[in-house]
């Protein structure tokens, strides 16, 4: 029989590391924006960013659901609703502020799924590109904005979400390749959340396109893809996908950079 | 219809309520705070209770007889010398994987009440 081993814990951000310092750490190019309160979007390889005056207001990224798959899969909307909001406005936060306004939708659903898919989006939209990002500065979206982040903790939450990926399965093969099934002697039970996810694992789909399916948040479905991996119950498929594409790595040298000039700065 | 905050608001009026936060028992991050946290830090707090909710959400020697729609577990409840804690399991059809988290003083709160209250407040904000 085989034992289930306790999850590893949740990281948590050393004392020494105080408010805002992994800023820069990222992108250097958004911190700077978020210092300048900068309007506009920030487009990078992997997602883009809406900021208003140095908050981040809205994320988007196609490796992770938007806001209406988020509000219409499981959600109070149907797709009707949605379309119906999206022909009144251009942008997501638009069309459910709408909704919002129409009675549709309660602030309460509307804040959670809307934080759920920024710092989702965010992730990714953080990761590390071998393309440089641009920014496009702009008028502040119409409707006021929802719940802005600050730049310095959707930073911080994106490097606390890479380092419990690692620490669950250091390997992120499984973050972007197909997933094929294992099947260990003695498999471990899992949870149904995992079990919805095994159940699409079919040796083509990725993680993103499993969350896609799910109307799952796509970070979420990374951990429990994860788990699975470390459980011995999926594996990263040897055919890689047609795009993937380079995924957080845990040791990002500019922490390590920052933090020993923090360090030197702090001894003087 | 109450956001994030009128939510963390009300649970701050129940009888000798310290701190309250909204957190996501996935990935460990407080959505939105309230009041003190224990040792002054929201955010280690909410990566720990998180810890906690998630070990209690996943297995099975603690969950209800699956029904298919709601969590296995609907609250925790820690009690120390001086405070409780209790985490309230938010239910949605949507995919959030999100708590209630109130700290209270021991010698001022109700527990009974305040699981009470916390349960309703759960509810109404994710009232559809």
């Amino acid at each position: 029989m085989t034992m289930v081993g306790t999850p590893p814990p949740l990281p948590v951000r050393g004392k020494e590391g105080g408010q805002g310092r992994t800023q820069g750490a990222l992108s250097p190019m958004l911190s700077r924006l978020a210092d300048e309160r900068a309007t506009g979007v920030l487009i990078r390889e992997h997602g883009t960013l809406h900021l208003s005056d140095g908050h981040v207001v809205h994320a988007e990224s196609r490796l992770a659901p938007g806001l209406d798959l988020l509000l219409t899969a499981h959600g109070p909307l149907g797709t009707a609703d949605w379309q119906q909001a999206g022909r009144r406005t251009d942008s997501l936060p638009g069309a459910a502020r709408l909704l919002l306004d129409a009675g549709r939708l309660t602030t309460g659903v509307l804040e959670l799924c809307h934080l759920g898919a920024l710092f989702d989006a965010g992730y990714f939209a953080l990761a590390p590109s071998s393309t440089p990002g641009r920014f496009r500065y702009g008028i502040a979206p119409g409707p006021a904005p929802l719940r802005p982040v600050p730049v310095t903790a959707l930073e911080r939450e994106t490097v606390r979400r890479r380092e419990l990926l690692h620490r669950i399965w250091p390997d992120p093969a499984t973050d972007s390749a197909p997933l094929i099934r294992a099947d260990p002697v003695a498999a471990p039970p899992v949870t149904s959340r995992q079990r919805a996810v095994l159940e699409l694992v079919d040796g083509v789909r990725a993680a993103p396109d499993i969350a896609r399916e799910l109307g799952r948040r796509t970070f979420q479905t990374l951990v429990d893809v994860r788990r699975l991996a470390a459980a011995g119950l999926v594996a990263p498929g040897t055919a890689p996908g047609p795009s993937p594409p380079p995924l957080p790595q845990v040791t990002d040298p500019d922490i390590a950079l920052l933090k020993r000039l923090r360090d030197a700065l702090e001894a003087l | 219809m109450p956001g994030i905050d009128e939510c963390l608001l009300e649970a701050m009026r129940v009888p000798g309520a310290r701190g309250a936060a909204l957190v996501d028992w996935t990935s460990g991050l407080a959505l939105g705070t309230v009041g003190e946290a224990p040792g002054g830090d929201h955010e280690t707090t909410a990566a720990e209770a998180a810890e906690l909710a998630r070990l209690a959400a996943e297995h099975g020697a603690f969950a209800a007889e699956p029904d298919g729609e709601r969590p296995p577990v609907e609250d925790l409840i820690v009690s120390n010398r001086d405070s409780y804690h209790l985490l309230r399991f938010v239910v949605t059809s949507f995919d959030s994987t999100v708590f209630l988290h109130l700290w209270l003083a021991r010698d001022e709160g109700n527990l009974a009440l305040a699981r009470i209250r916390l349960g309703e407040m759960a509810d109404r904000l994710v009232l559809a």
